[in-house]
């Protein structure tokens, strides 16, 4: 990604001219706030409830990150696990599939139940949605071997371990990243959708709280913040790839085309 | 010259749901110690599976192959490999690819930078040893799995088409890059290569293959005089090698019979 001036200049004045049609337009047909409010509306709204924002914000960050936390290390591990054991291929693999091919967020009334009100349960469903992408990438990073390099490691009398940890790991990295990146905007999709069914706190129970009462407004800022919030997290594990790992095809691919 | 490989009456059966294959029956050759071999015939006739059984890799259906008079049950040690495509450690260095089969074996690293280094120097790519496999040219890469083959110093070396997928240019620069190292180092090689050219111009004997299921038509014995430059491929002698096998393999039924004026 290049940062030129034709780059940013671009772009920016795009969404200036988008919103000053959005006002515009607003004003000129009429349409009432409740339905699509001017965009001024929602800077006022925003400065006026920004402390609000930003605690919960925090909230629905904590259940995301927290779900997505645990389902990369579940899933790393399960995936390692899979791979390795052909009991697990059989039998708790299926079972994933089965659970894979259910509408997670669907378990979100049932996490109430279970778990109860709080933050764990939105940790739950968040964990849910983001485990799956985590543990099919792994799975195939970690397979997707050259034989020839397992040649050369038997030739060599090469342990398990070494083919693990020299072979097998470094090359699921870049599928894993891909996996991560999926996984974590699923995972702030889990947070608000667990939110939405039970919840006190949390941008996804502040959407709700908004649109009883018909403050629109509110409600996109709301919007926008959530997609800030998964642009964010986006962005923090491109550049931990990046660092990590600059062999990945993808990374120099996206280098070159933007 | 000793007897180093003994390949027996050698067959493979491969079955995979509803399809057996016959890839090899009855192959039979040997390889002196210290000579360069090459295994030459179509593709399919199952050479590249003949030099995984050879090196223990993959068990033979039937028949057996003898290595130090012994007969082969699991990989071989003492061996390096090298195949069609280089298969370098993308987050490795040149260097650290070089290295991988020392830190495999459990072999004491340090002790063999130096080496490593040495062999990095001796195919050209002394100033790339820090950098990463995909920035370097295929002929490049090769010439490093060259190095990581035999970092180990093995006594067999095994090249599976090793120059297959570049070009004609590179290929023979490297195959002049191979001889000079086989002299200076001395170990066996077995090549596999479907190139008879190829085949002629490196070897001290060329196990001629029929298509599959592959068995040894026979091992022409080339008697050249080395060190082989790449002028010699237009030679008469030259020539008549290439044309003897051309004509062994056309009439196993393996390619085309040559046609006037073809130099291939």
């Amino acid at each position: 990604m290049k940062f030129s001036l034709k780059n940013i200049a671009e772009p920016a004045l795009f969404f200036l001219a988008l919103l000053a049609l959005w006002e515009i337009l607003v004003k000129v047909v009429g349409v009432p706030a409740f339905i699509l409010p001017p965009p001024r509306d929602l800077y006022t709204s925003f400065t006026a409830k920004f402390f609000i924002l930003g605690h919960h914000s925090l909230i629905t960050f904590t259940e995301a990150v927290g779900g997505f936390a645990l389902s990369f290390v579940l899933g790393v591990g399960f995936a390692v696990g899979v791979v390795y054991s052909r009991h697990l291929q059989n039998t708790i693999y299926p079972l994933i599939v089965i659970l894979y091919a259910m509408p997670k967020s669907a378990f979100a009334p049932l996490m109430v139940i279970w778990i109860g009100y709080g933050l764990f349960s939105k940790i739950a469903i968040a964990f849910l949605v983001a485990f799956f992408p985590i543990v099919v990438n792994t799975v195939v990073g970690l397979k997707e071997v050259e034989p020839e390099l397992l040649d050369l490691a038997r030739i060599n009398r090469g342990s398990a371990w070494g083919v693990f940890k020299k072979i097998r790991l470094p090359n699921s990295l870049p599928y894993m990243f891909a996996g991560i990146k999926v996984a974590l905007v699923l995972s702030v999709t889990g947070a608000i959708v667990a939110e939405f069914v039970a919840a006190n706190e949390g941008l996804g129970y502040l959407v709700l709280q908004a649109n009883y009462s018909l403050d629109t407004a509110f409600a996109l800022v709301i919007l926008l913040i959530l997609a800030l919030l998964s642009l964010a997290l986006f962005v923090v594990v491109d550049v931990v790839q990046k660092k990590m790992v600059p062999w990945s095809a993808e990374v120099r691919q996206l280098e070159g085309s933007f | 010259m000793a007897l180093l490989i003994v390949v027996e009456d050698v067959g493979r059966i491969f079955r995979g749901g509803a399809k057996t294959v016959y890839a090899l029956e009855g192959a039979s050759f040997t390889v002196q110690e210290g000579s360069f071999v090459s295994l030459v015939g179509p593709s399919g006739c199952g050479k590249s599976t003949l030099l995984k059984i050879a090196s223990g890799l993959l068990p033979a259906t039937s028949g057996r192959v003898l290595v130090n008079g012994k007969s082969v049950d699991g990989p071989l040690e003492n061996v390096g490999m090298v195949f069609q495509s280089p298969v370098l450690l993308k987050w490795r260095s040149v260097l650290g690819n070089v290295l991988l089969p020392v830190e495999f074996a459990r072999l004491d690293r340090g002790e063999y930078v130096e080496k490593a280094k040495s062999l990095i120097r001796l195919v050209g790519l002394q100033g790339f040893e820090e950098m990463p496999p995909y920035e370097l040219s295929g002929g490049m890469q090769q010439r490093v799995s060259l190095c990581r083959a035999l970092v180990t110093d093995p006594q067999i070396l095994l090249m599976d088409e090793p120059f297959g997928a570049l070009d004609a240019m590179t290929r023979d620069e490297l195959d002049v890059e191979l001889l000079r190292i086989w002299g200076e180092k001395k170990m066996t090689v077995v090549f596999v290569t479907h190139n008879i050219q190829e085949a002629v111009f490196l070897s001290d004997s060329v196990v001629v293959m029929s298509p599959r299921p592959g068995r040894v038509i026979r091992e022409l014995a080339v008697d050249l005089p080395r060190p082989r430059a790449i002028e010699m491929m237009s030679s008469p002698e030259f020539g008549r090698y290439t044309l003897e096998i051309r004509s062994m393999l056309a009439s196993a039924g393996g390619t085309r019979p040559p046609a006037v004026g073809s130099t291939t």
